[in-house]
């Protein structure tokens, strides 16, 4: 009986904490700022760049509860969103990301110490 | 003045059979599943003029096959890359999609669309409430990756308006198509989740039939058919854990390495398709069994028509030679194990067919159904499962009795289906007759 319990909860923590699906990743270049949906404003970094430091691959961004560094690793996706524009977006560098640009990051497994998965810039034009 | 009074009582009568009893007070939950179904059959959300339910209609359980897709006129939506012209190339496989019921999928990214791309069958969203929740977070679509955002059912529209609903390949938003609002994704969600089996099945059943029982047999055996291994009670989620991960999962069976993929005797350019993750890990997702039989094609390329070929493929190389058929340790099934499993697969189709048409036929017979629409939907939907039902027996040469009294049904379904009159009866009647092919199938105690 208190095998069976075992197990149970051992399964109930397992599927709690392994809650986040994985997610289709091609997409998401064509979600416009700040909709991504069950990520976006729950799970993101909503706010403006600050500074871009190509020397060490880092953006530091501005949301309402101060800055916050994000570090780019080779694998990271820097989405280009036009669409405010009427513009396709497209895949960016890390030089497209200027200071004032509107910027949306998620970090690998939700992890704020793991670097970014993708960061998502509003581009004007 | 007599015949004012017949006019008059014929009305009254009339009225009677024809509107339901008043509705009961609104459930909130109900009506964010009617507002998904709304959504999921008439949002176009300005796109191209597909909606949801353009790939997954309602009369054909909710998926598509090469016979249903033949019966839909030129200008469907579906066939959008045949006549709007932004659409002509790299968005459809016009050929493959008619011939095999093949849409195409970037999943691997849009950067090269004439050359990367897969080529896949539409799953049903049938008993979608059991079959998308695993250890590793929800699975959906073939390779259990198909949502973006947060990968989860509720997320998953936002992806097909982006893949499937754009009016040009640029794929803007705001310009192509809109993206489903919060709310809409809720609604959609809800609608998606109403649908099937709300509930896994409890094998063994105590069915009647010579081949399906041996079928069912030979299914829960760990070391014949071992089907019960990948999917516990028939459904898609495995019964044990698997190094600590549990429900939906997903698996390398070699679907990709069967040796004359239909799609690539064409001629056609179809790309392998690498499954979960970018790039991929050659894995799909489990899909469930209980409504296989009436849901073909089968696997994530429609690579096999029949019910009886889908289980003969886990007999041959490309499954035993796969990670999965070699950590089952192999499967080998004679011709007439395969034929077995399948009229097991056949024969719980069925009885999920009967539960649903029941389902929908009570509220007619009970006189509950809120809405004179409600009643008309529910009545076309039985009618569809009871043909299914037919179709699906009479498949694999099952049950004769039952199929009579399936057909039986299906005559009052229509009867009510036409008339106005004795409808309530007439549903009450099917439902008589249903519960006698569900007798003809399984011991009721």
């Amino acid at each position: 009986m208190i095998k069976n319990w075992t197990v149970i909860t051992v399964l109930a923590i397992l599927l709690a904490t392994h809650a986040e699906g994985i997610a289709q990743k091609t997409t998401e270049l064509y979600i416009p700022f700040g909709q991504s949906p069950g990520l976006s404003g729950k799970h993101t970094l909503v706010g403006k760049i600050v500074q871009v430091n190509p020397s060490n691959n880092t953006i530091t961004m501005a949301d309402a509860a101060g800055t916050h560094s994000a570090s780019i690793a080779p694998g990271t996706r820097i989405y280009l969103d036009r669409s405010k524009a009427g513009l396709p977006n497209s895949q960016g560098l890390l030089t497209d990301c200027k200071a004032g640009d509107p910027v949306e990051v998620k970090f690998v497994d939700n992890e704020r110490g793991k670097p970014a998965e993708w960061v998502k810039v509003q581009k004007a034009r | 003045m007599k015949s004012l009074t017949a006019v008059s009582c014929g009305i009254l009568l009339w009225a009677a059979c024809h509107f339901p009893a008043p509705s009961p007070p609104p459930d909130p939950a109900a009506e964010l599943v009617e507002r998904g179904r709304q959504i999921f059959f008439n949002e176009t959300f300005a796109g191209n003029g597909r909606t949801c339910g353009t790939c997954h209609p309602a009369e054909n359980n909710f998926t598509i096959d090469p016979v249903f897709i033949a019966s839909l006129p030129k200008n469907d939506p579906l066939f959008v890359a045949e006549f709007s012209p932004p659409l002509k190339a790299n968005f459809e496989n016009p050929r493959l999609m008619r011939e095999f019921g093949l849409i195409l999928e970037n999943l691997d990214g849009f950067g090269d669309l004439a050359n990367r791309f897969t080529m896949r069958g539409v799953p049903h969203t049938l008993g979608l409430r059991i079959s998308v929740v695993s250890s590793n977070g929800p699975r959906t679509g073939w390779s259990g990756d198909g949502a973006p955002g947060d990968g989860s059912l509720r997320s998953f529209a936002t992806g097909a308006v982006i893949q499937h609903f754009t009016k040009t390949l640029d794929r803007i938003p705001g310009v192509d198509f809109r993206l489903p609002t919060a709310e809409e994704l809720d609604a959609l969600e809800a609608f998606q989740l109403s649908l099937g089996r709300q509930n896994e099945l409890t094998l063994p059943l105590q069915l009647k039939g010579t081949v399906a029982k041996r079928g069912q047999d030979l299914f829960l055996s760990p070391t014949v058919g071992k089907c019960f291994r990948c999917h516990g009670n028939a459904g898609a989620n495995v019964p044990n854990p698997i190094g600590g991960r549990s429900g939906n999962l997903n698996f390398n069976t070699g679907v990709e390495d069967l040796p004359d993929l239909p799609q690539d005797l064409t001629g056609e350019l179809a790309p392998p398709d690498d499954g979960f993750g970018t790039p991929g890990d050659g894995t799909f997702n489990t899909p469930s069994l209980v409504e296989a039989a009436d849901t073909g094609p089968f696997f994530h390329n429609n690579a096999i028509e029949t019910i009886e070929g889908a289980v003969a493929f886990f007999n041959g190389a490309a499954f035993n030679s796969s990670p999965s058929g070699q950590a089952v340790g192999g499967i080998i099934l004679d011709g007439t194990q395969v034929v077995e499993i399948a009229a097991f697969l056949r024969v719980i189709n069925t009885l999920e067919n009967i539960r649903q048409s029941i389902d929908l036929l009570e509220p007619v017979a009970q006189k509950t159904a809120s809405t004179v629409d409600q009643i008309r939907r529910s009545i076309g939907q039985a009618a569809q499962e009871t043909q299914d039902g037919i179709r699906v027996l009479s498949g694999g040469g099952l049950h004769p009795q039952a199929v009579r009294h399936l057909e039986e049904a299906l005559k009052q379904i229509q009867r009510a289906e036409h008339g106005i009159l004795f409808r309530g009866q007439q549903a009450l009647e099917a439902i008589k007759q249903l519960e006698k092919a569900r007798a003809e199938l399984l011991e009721t105690s």
